[in-house]
């Protein structure tokens, strides 16, 4: 325990957190059955991280300024659903369009935000039912199965780079421009100071409504990118199939990864580890040959407990 | 001037107009909708919404959220129907089913309230987790055995049963949300939630247990998703992980639409029980419109979006903070 605690006192405990838990994890499984650190494992544990890890991405941008997006997952289903009518006929001109769409769905979210003061929650909650019934209408209720240009999406899915697919990379690669983007420019920055104080940054003429347009467009945007991942790995979409229950996973992940909830705390390279290690608990119970119905138990007390270990207590602090 | 007619708006007032432009619309759409035996349903379907959002507008007047509803349904729904009269299991314990089921949803807000109060998890997050927990518990519960039916007939008959004209269920909502009302405004522990909701640190300092009170708010919580469990699974007639499904995307809108602010420290019990009615007769009201039940859930973020952006439009200021 003292160990612990001298750990938290440690100021880069959030930084290390995510990866050590994943790692050990890792390590755990590897001591019951090596056979899941293979390729296959690589492989299979990285194919179902992808979405996740996207999604989670754009939360962790609007996590990061003091709001939460309820509505992302939902705009990667529609999108994957647009994806899969518009691919066959339009190509990467679909995909483009698509992207625009959608990038522009999340900016209205953060334009009603900012100009109506609602709680994101309550907000994101109304455009979340919205876009179900979206997705529902615009399919049809029935799947969309991708006839031409197949291979255009589902090669970001069966191409691999040392096991893992394109679709996870595509992921890290977004976590890398998030992370200069938080880090290095003054649009991030200022997201972090909206995040952190938002009555200071308005004082300090942040233009803190545009800061929160640019996050959920952000959001709405990565949400898309989660939809090509989803159309790449299943080669179909429907609103009730791959990819429509997205969302507890997201946000789990961008909290494992040590985003915080009340804002202007996030790392997107560590939300990469959370969503590793949200995509690997199933994997690690079926390893470890404990029941796979005990999956959601274990994934709630997992939930609680790195949270628990990594959350910032700062004295008189308000947590909601 | 300006607060007092933003107060009557956002208040019950507003609400309850719309309930009755509601009802007469639907009325004049199709005439059955103003029938006895649809007034019956209605309120058939109000009753396990009723009774969750008792424990959610207490945790959301504290500031707190509760996303546990559903797990916490399906744990305590499992637990009493494999202790009651079933096809499953011989292990019939009568009375005591709802000891332990109630028990366990008791247990889980126990654990989430204490999580959140003591070890400063967020709310969010530590309901989030329990979520899981309670949806485990119940999968557990079910196995990979037969469903488990309800073999009692007294008990399967029971919610829709009518005492006075109505049925059952309502009864035992009713009950809940009178009791609800109690606590939230005559008691100190009711009025002490308002006020941690308002301002924590005041209420701290001026020596209130806020800790305790958390804790307590999020047990009764717990215990009534419990209740609500079970109500749930008679009238199903079965067990099942889900039986709780799809009812955190009632209670926390219905909260919102009655004005109960998320940040805490406005609304009440009332409030958000108007608001279940809304959303309650306005899905029953759009299927007898014959509405296909596709355009529910985008009804449901429409009417959500509105009442929310109203109730914020006339207090935006510039240097307004809302999360």
């Amino acid at each position: 325990m003292a160990f612990l605690t001298k750990l938290r006192e440690f100021s880069a405990w959030h930084t290390v957190a995510p990866p050590l838990v994943f790692f050990a994890m890792l390590l755990v499984v590897g001591v019951f059955n090596s056979n899941y650190l293979g390729p296959l494992g690589i492989s299979i544990a990285t194919a179902s991280a992808a979405p996740i890890l996207l999604v989670a991405l754009g939360q962790s941008m609007v996590l990061n300024i003091g709001s939460i997006d309820l509505s992302n997952a939902a705009i990667s289903l529609v999108g994957a659903i647009l994806l899969a009518m518009t691919i066959p006929a339009f190509g990467v001109g679909a995909m483009i369009a698509v992207l625009a769409l959608l990038t522009v769905i999340g900016a209205i979210n953060g334009l009603i935000l900012a100009y109506t003061h609602v709680p994101s929650f309550a907000l994101t909650l109304g455009t979340l039912g919205i876009l179900q019934t979206t997705a529902l209408v615009v399919s049809g209720s029935e799947t969309i199965y991708l006839s031409e240009n197949r291979e255009l999406v589902t090669t970001l899915y069966s191409a691999k780079l040392f096991y893992i697919p394109l679709t996870f990379w595509m992921g890290v690669v977004v976590a890398v421009a998030y992370w200069v983007l938080l880090r290095l420019t003054r649009v991030g920055q200022n997201m972090t100071a909206v995040g952190k104080n938002e009555s200071g940054a308005i004082l300090s003429a942040i233009p803190t409504k545009w800061v929160k347009v640019i996050a959920f467009a952000i959001s709405g945007f990565t949400g898309g990118l989660a939809g090509i991942a989803i159309v790449a790995q299943a080669g179909s979409a429907s609103a009730s199939g791959l990819g429509s229950a997205l969302l507890l996973p997201g946000i789990a992940a961008a909290l494992v990864g040590g985003t915080s909830i009340s804002g202007g705390l996030t790392n997107p390279l560590n939300v990469v580890f959370g969503a590793l290690t949200v995509a690997f608990v199933p994997i690690a119970i079926q390893a470890i040959g404990f029941n796979a119905a005990a999956q959601s138990l274990v994934y709630g007390i997992f939930i609680i407990a790195v949270v628990t270990l990594t959350t910032t207590r700062t004295r008189g602090l308000v947590i909601k | 001037m300006r607060n007092l007619s933003i107060k009557n708006l956002s208040g019950p007032t507003g609400i309850l107009a719309a309930l009755v432009v509601l009802i007469v619309l639907f009325s004049l759409l199709n005439p059955r909708f103003a029938s006895v035996e649809n007034l019956q349903n209605v309120l058939f379907q109000v009753s396990v919404p009723l009774i969750i959002v008792v424990g959610t507008s207490l945790v959301i007047q504290m500031g707190s959220i509760d996303l546990s509803v559903e797990g916490v349904m399906g744990a305590a729904g499992m637990a009493w129907i494999l202790l009651s009269p079933n096809t499953r299991l011989e292990g019939d314990i009568g009375v005591w089913a709802w000891f332990v089921a109630l028990g366990l949803g008791l247990v889980l807000g126990l654990i989430t309230g204490a999580i959140y109060a003591k070890l400063k998890v967020p709310s969010f997050v530590v309901s989030l987790g329990t979520w899981y927990v309670g949806l485990g518990i119940a999968i557990l519960l079910y196995g990979n055995a037969l469903l488990p039916s309800l073999t009692s007939e007294a008990l399967a008959r029971w919610p829709t049963q009518l005492t006075l004209g109505l049925p059952n269920c309502f009864w035992l909502a009713a009950v809940i949300l009178a009791a609800g009302v109690f606590v939230s405004h005559y008691t100190k522990f009711g009025r002490g939630l308002m006020a941690i909701g308002n301002n924590e640190p005041i209420a701290r300092s001026n020596g209130m247990p806020v800790d305790r009170y958390k804790i307590a708010a999020f047990a009764i919580a717990g215990t009534l998703c419990g209740l609500a469990g079970i109500l749930a699974t008679m009238q199903l007639g079965s067990g099942s992980p889900d039986i709780g499904f799809g009812q955190l995307f009632v209670v926390i809108p219905a909260a919102v639409i009655g004005g109960t602010a998320l940040s805490g420290g406005e609304g009440g019990v009332i409030r958000s029980a108007i608001g279940v009615f809304l959303l309650i007769i306005l899905n029953n009201g759009l299927v007898l419109a014959g509405v296909d039940p596709d355009y529910q859930s985008g009804v449901f973020g429409m009417i959500l979006l509105i009442a929310v952006i109203a109730v914020a439009w006339p207090q935006r200021g510039r240097l307004k903070v809302a999360k």
